[in-house]
This record gives C-alpha cells, structure tokens and sequence, in this order.
C-alpha cells in the first residue's frame, strides 16, 4: 500500500516515545472512564463494595447493582463508543469531510425510522430483534444521502452534510409520525429512541457481534486506502488505489458498525463526530493510526457522557443521547464555521 | 385587502437607488459590490424588474402598474382557493357532509345536531388554524429571508419554530395553563433566535458590531440552525422521556407540528395575537424596503440600519413563534411560499407581503387535507406532509446557491 501521508508534521509525530505516551495517556483516559462507570450512578455504592462485588465477594443488592447494572451497562458503552467512534473515522475519510458522521448523514436516523416502523408493525419488544431493520434503514439512508448529494456535482463537504441533516429531519418526521399513530409504541421505542445504556443485558451484544465485528475488519481494510484517497480521487486513482471500492468498502463498514450500535442502544448522536476530530487532534490524520485511536477515544466519550447524565440530576439519570446531542450541537456549529468556504 | 394600497413606499426607494448608485448596474460580475450579495432575492428583485427598462422611465411606470394588477389578479385567485379549501376543510371528514349542510350547521346552527357539533366545534378551529398559523409562517419567511439577505433563512431551517415548540414543550410539561403556551413559544422562539444569531455574528468574523451582516453565507448559516435544531431537540426529547406515556405523545405533537385537536380558545388567542404580529410586519414593510438598498443608503434616507434590521427580526421571530404555539413547528411552509411568491409576483411590495400570507394559509390548509384524507395513513400530521415536501426543495434551493444564479449574470 502506498504510504500517503500529506504532511510532515504527522509523520514526525509519530515517534515511537510519543506513540507511547499517546497510547499511555488513552489507555489510561480510558481506565477512568471505566472506574467511574462503576463506581458512580444513582444508587450510592461505597467503594469498598464496589470492588467486593467486581471479584464476586458481594452478593449484597448493592454489589448486584454493580454487577448486574453497571457492569453490563460500562461493557456495552465500550463497545457502542468503539463501533460509533470508528464509524464516524470511516465516515469522514470516504467523504473527506470532517462534518460527516452516522448522524449527520442521516444513517442513524435511518436506522431508528427502520426500527420504529419494525416495532409498530411487527411488535418487536428485544432490541435483539431490532438488528435486520437497523441495518437495512442504515443502507438505504447511505445510499440516499450519496444519491442526493451526488446528484447536484462533486462531493461538497458541506453540501453532503447538508444532504445528510435535511434527510435526517426527515427521517426523524416520519418516526414521530409511526409514534404518534400509536401510545403503545411510543412508550416502547421512546427510551430505545432518544439513545440509553442503561437497562441492556450483556446478551444483547451477541446478535450484533458478528455485524461490528465485520465491520470493524473492513474499517481497518481499507484504513492505508482512505489515507491515500485523503490526497484527492484523481491521486489516490494516481497510486493505485481503486477509488470506487474503497469508497464502496467504506459506506459498508460504516454502515454495520452504526446499525449494529443502534440496535443496541438507540441513535446516540455526535459522538461518531466527535471522536474522530479528538483522536485527529492528538495523533493527527493517518487512518491506520486514527482508527485504533477511535476504538479508545468513542468509548471515552460515551462513557464519560454517560457518567455526566447519571451524576447530573441525581437521583434521576438523564440518557446518553440526551447529554451527547446537547454537547455535540455546538462542535457542529464549530465545525461548520471551519468547514464552509 | 392589502394590493390596493399604496406603494409610495417602494417608489422612492427605487429612485434612491438609481440616484446612489448609477455607476452600479452595467459593473461587471467580478466587481459586484459585497454589501448586496447576489444570493439574495430581496435585493436581487428590484434589479431584475428594472434591469431591461431602466433607462425608460415611463416603461417603469407601466411595470409597476402591471405588478400592481398581477398581485390582484393573484389574490383574487388564491382567495377563491382559499375559500374553497377552507370548505372542503370543513365538509370533508370521517362523515363527509354536502357544503350546504355544513354551511348551514356553521352559520345557522340548523340541521342535525351531530353536524352542528362536528363542523363548530372541531372542523372550524382546525381550518382557522391552519390558515392563520400558514399566513404566520410565510410571512415570517418572505421578512426573515429579506432581512438576513439569505434565501434559506426560514424560521423553520435556522431553528426558531425548534425553539418556540421547546417553549411550548416546556409550558405543557409545567402544566401552565393554555393562554401561556403562546408566551412560552414566543419565548423559545427568542432564545432561540439570539443564540442562533450569536453563534452567526461569531461566524461572521471578526465583525465588531453585533448585528446579522449580509456576509454569512446561506449554507453555512443553515448548517448552524440545523445544529442549534438537534440541540433543541436533545431538550424536547428530555422531556419526551420525563413525561409519563400520555404526556409524552402530545410532547411528540409539538416536535412534528400538527393541526390536530385545535379548539376554539386557542384559535382565538391565536387570531387575535396573530393579527396584531401580522400588523406590525405590514407597518414595518417601509422599513424593509429602505434596507434594500444597503445600509449608507438607508442611513442617508434617515432610517437606521441596526434597530429597523434588529425590528424586522422581532417581527419575524414573533410571527414564527405564534403560528408554533398553535400548531406547532410545521415546517417548509415559511421556507417555500416567499420564493414561490417572488416567482409569480414579482419583486417584494405590501401586496406581494399580502399575497405571501394568503398563499401561506393556502399551503397550510391543502397539507392538512392531503394529509387528512389523500394519504392511506391514518391521523397522519401535516408536519411530516410538509417536512417531506421540503427536504428536496431546500436541497433544490441549496443546489441553486452553488450555481451562479443566471439572472445575477447581467
């Protein structure tokens, strides 16, 4: 594979001592995220408990809110911030655009249309069943948003963006429509809806395993591709990388690892946005660095969101998506004023 | 109606502009002058209507008068359609009724007792609804997208419907009583607006005066809306998710925007509170007009640039957030009617204002029937009718802006 890296700046980054630290400093943000996961939530647990319960010396109901609550719950945050964080790489290296991301090209909206429909028509209650629909409304909202943005030219950072958020208020119409026909799905699909950790058993991963596992190989295939394809279509066709595959292998991946952590835990937005820029921002832009990057910086995001929204209105817990929409709204906006013209 | 009156108003600025910039019109395209960005219909307008003539004064004399007679002409036709959507809104329903019944029932309160009840308590609020919350929003586009200079800048893309249906979100969650709704929307919409206008002027540069320059570029200003919206929406989602099942369902209404189960009371607060909004936007149209011209030139005819601009918001903001608190926030509707106005009526007067307004109502109203009665979906809400209706004409729209505009190319 080539190696196309366009500055030398990154290159120089990477020494082996500050690749280190960087990992050091990830992996060790990555620890906290964890321990606080844990270690904090709406029902008080000493900490002496906390550890008790985790090497299975507790059986108190405190130790089983650890165990069977937020064990589960900090287990699928790493996995959901994983999937998100390296969908939102790929995402933005196939479009080449730092304003994309699964929400903001309309894939998880997609994705929670397809399952709501589901849901209202087929009485899904398991989000284990929710997967198929996740990943077909995912394809078809990619698929769209390609059609819509390509239709009018060259891929527009902003207007495939643009493309992306119209679809999305769309798709978000037309799911408010399927809740508002009936109370009974509403009340289902709207803590699923607005994007939540919490209440998922461990079970819930092993429908979706296969689909992230897949997707995070294909990610990491054609990672060296989209560093050449960051130089522009006609160079990276110039070095022999086959522009279209790439590009194609891409939206899959993008595709099975957004549904699958949908399916899982509803459309949290932003954080496919935000962690590539994170990641970016510490180890600059080769893909076979950013990716392994994003496994450890959307996991941090999401589980330290997710810690946020327990602490924030104790004794109540705010969800998630909630937390992660509200902090993600003005990077949007900052990254908008950056990526305009 | 408003296409009789006057346009004094206009004239003189037109004249103005002839006297302030002779030198302006045969410039080429690269030597445009920044201060009247090409984008922008509302300054556009005026050039295209003179642009052939401008040399013949008594040719445009005779357009004026022509515009003049088509604006009438237009609302002639779009009152008789308005008329006979609003009875097709009140005959149609589960039991269609003949317009003689229905008219019967309305006026006379005769005839069945079932009908009298059907159409007076529920057809007609709904109907009035939708027409003044439709006259609301179009108008609140044609001055929003005039004033920002932006053709995208509808209430609906830049987030200001999002924050009146917040307020409205937040006045059913705190249980306030029914004649607050419009206060908490209205207060939303404002929120809403300054934030939005905040992060814009941020946008703008290093712009040192805090007022909406004509600078921002269309795209990216719907962008920031569009992220100020999924800010508001993570708010009304938190309340989706707070509120019990029931309470949840009518939040839902507020996000989706819908004409269902409208009753008298709020229909009234709404006419009467809309009439007033809709009063002001006709009183500051002078104003509007003078802005045209860019800001020296308004300033040398004696109106202020920065106040009348920050009035003309208001207004805007006010009329959004009424037709919200009523209907909630029903989009496309402020976005499309001004430029499908400007398409038939030519460039902007009070009459073309007044013709926004009813072509709004009549938009409005023929959604809510379609989405009544020609889609196989059952209690679907207008707001989908028209969310889906606008995503293609705002990319349609947004396509246009990276095109250089053929009729800037003069």
């Amino acid at each position: 594979m080539p190696d196309a890296l366009p500055t030398t700046a990154a290159t120089r980054r990477r020494t082996p001592a500050r690749a280190t630290a960087v990992l050091a400093v990830g992996l060790a943000a990555l620890a906290v995220c964890v321990a606080l996961s844990l270690a904090l939530g709406t029902r008080p647990v000493p900490l002496p408990t906390v550890v008790d319960a985790l090497l299975g010396h507790d059986t108190s109901r405190d130790a089983l809110a650890v165990t069977g609550i937020r064990l589960p719950r900090t287990v699928i945050g790493l996995v959901v911030g994983a999937a998100l964080g390296l969908a939102g790489a790929v995402c933005q290296g196939v479009t080449r655009n730092p304003l994309a991301s699964p929400t903001t090209l309309g894939v998880n909206a997609g994705a929670a249309l397809a399952v709501v429909t589901a849901i209202h028509l087929l009485g899904l209650t398991r989000p284990a069943e929710f997967l198929p629909f996740a990943l077909a409304g995912a394809a078809l909202a990619a698929v769209a948003v390609f059609a819509l943005a390509r239709g009018a030219g060259d891929l527009d950072p902003v207007r495939l963006a643009l493309s992306g958020t119209v679809l999305a208020s769309v798709l978000a119409a037309w799911t408010s429509a399927v809740l508002l026909t009936s109370e009974q799905t509403l009340d289902e699909a709207r803590f699923w809806l607005v994007g939540s950790l919490a209440s998922r058993g461990l079970d819930m991963l092993a429908p979706v395993a296969a689909p992230l596992l897949a997707g995070a190989l294909l990610a990491f295939f054609v990672a060296p591709a989209l560093n050449a394809l960051s130089l522009g279509d006609e160079t990276a066709a110039a070095l022999g990388v086959p522009v279209a595959r790439t590009r194609l292998l891409g939206g899959v991946a993008v595709v099975l690892l957004a549904a699958s952590a949908v399916a899982v835990a509803g459309p949290i937005a932003f954080i496919g946005l935000a962690a590539p820029h994170l990641v970016r921002a510490v180890i600059g832009p080769d893909h076979r660095l950013l990716l392994p990057g994003c496994l450890i910086g959307g996991p941090v995001l999401l589980l330290a969101a997710d810690v946020l929204g327990r602490m924030l209105l104790r004794p109540t817990e705010i969800e998630v998506g909630i937390i992660t929409a509200f902090l993600g709204a003005p990077l949007l906006a900052v990254l908008a004023r950056k990526a305009a013209r | 109606m408003s296409e009789t009156r006057p346009e004094s108003d206009v004239e003189p600025a037109d004249a103005a502009a002839e006297r302030t910039k002779p030198h302006r019109r045969p410039s080429p395209i690269g030597s445009r002058p920044l201060a009247r960005p090409r984008t922008s219909p509302a300054a556009l307008a005026p050039n295209t209507a003179r642009s052939g003539h401008a040399t013949a004064p008594v040719h445009r004399v005779s357009a004026i008068a022509r515009q003049r007679r088509r604006v009438a002409l237009l609302a002639l036709a779009g009152l008789a359609l308005l008329a006979a959507a609003m009875l097709a809104g009140i005959c149609l329903g589960e039991n269609d009724l003949s317009p003689a019944r229905a008219l019967n029932a309305l006026f006379f309160g005769t005839g069945d007792r079932g009908d009298v009840l059907l159409v007076g308590r529920f057809r007609t609020p709904r109907v009035l609804s939708a027409v003044i919350a439709g006259a609301g929003l179009a108008v609140a586009g044609a001055v929003l997208q005039r004033v920002a200079r932006n053709p995208l800048a509808s209430p609906d893309v830049v987030g200001i419907t999002g924050g009146a249906s917040l307020g409205a979100t937040a006045a059913v969650a705190l249980g306030l009583a029914a004649p607050l709704t419009p206060v908490a929307a209205l207060g939303g919409g404002l929120c809403a607006a300054t934030v939005l206008g905040l992060l814009a002027v941020q946008i703008d540069g290093s712009q040192a005066a805090p007022r909406l320059k004509g600078g921002i570029s269309p795209t990216r200003l719907v962008l920031v809306g569009l992220a100020v919206q999924a800010g508001l929406t993570a708010a009304v989602n938190l309340f989706i998710v707070r509120f019990p099942a029931e309470l949840a369902s009518s939040a839902l209404h507020w996000t989706t925007g819908s004409l269902y189960g409208r009753n008298w009371n709020e229909t009234i607060i709404g006419a009467v509170t809309m009439t007033a909004a809709l009063t002001a936007a006709f009183a500051l149209h002078r104003r509007a007009a003078v802005l045209d011209l860019g800001d020296d030139a308004a300033g040398a005819l004696g109106v202020r640039p920065g106040p009348a601009r920050l009035q003309l918001l208001a207004v805007a903001v006010v009329l959004a957030s009424l037709a919200v608190a009523l209907t909630g926030p029903v989009g496309f509707v402020a976005l499309a009617v001004p430029h499908l106005v400007h398409r038939l009526a030519g460039p902007p007067t009070p009459g073309t204002l007044a013709l926004n307004a009813l072509a709004g109502a009549l938009l409005l109203l023929t959604a809510d029937l379609v989405a009544q009665h020609a889609l196989p979906l059952d209690g679907l809400p207008v707001g989908v009718v028209t969310a889906t209706l606008g995503a293609p004409f705002l990319l349609a729209l947004m396509a246009r802006q990276n095109r250089p505009d053929p009729r800037t190319a003069r």
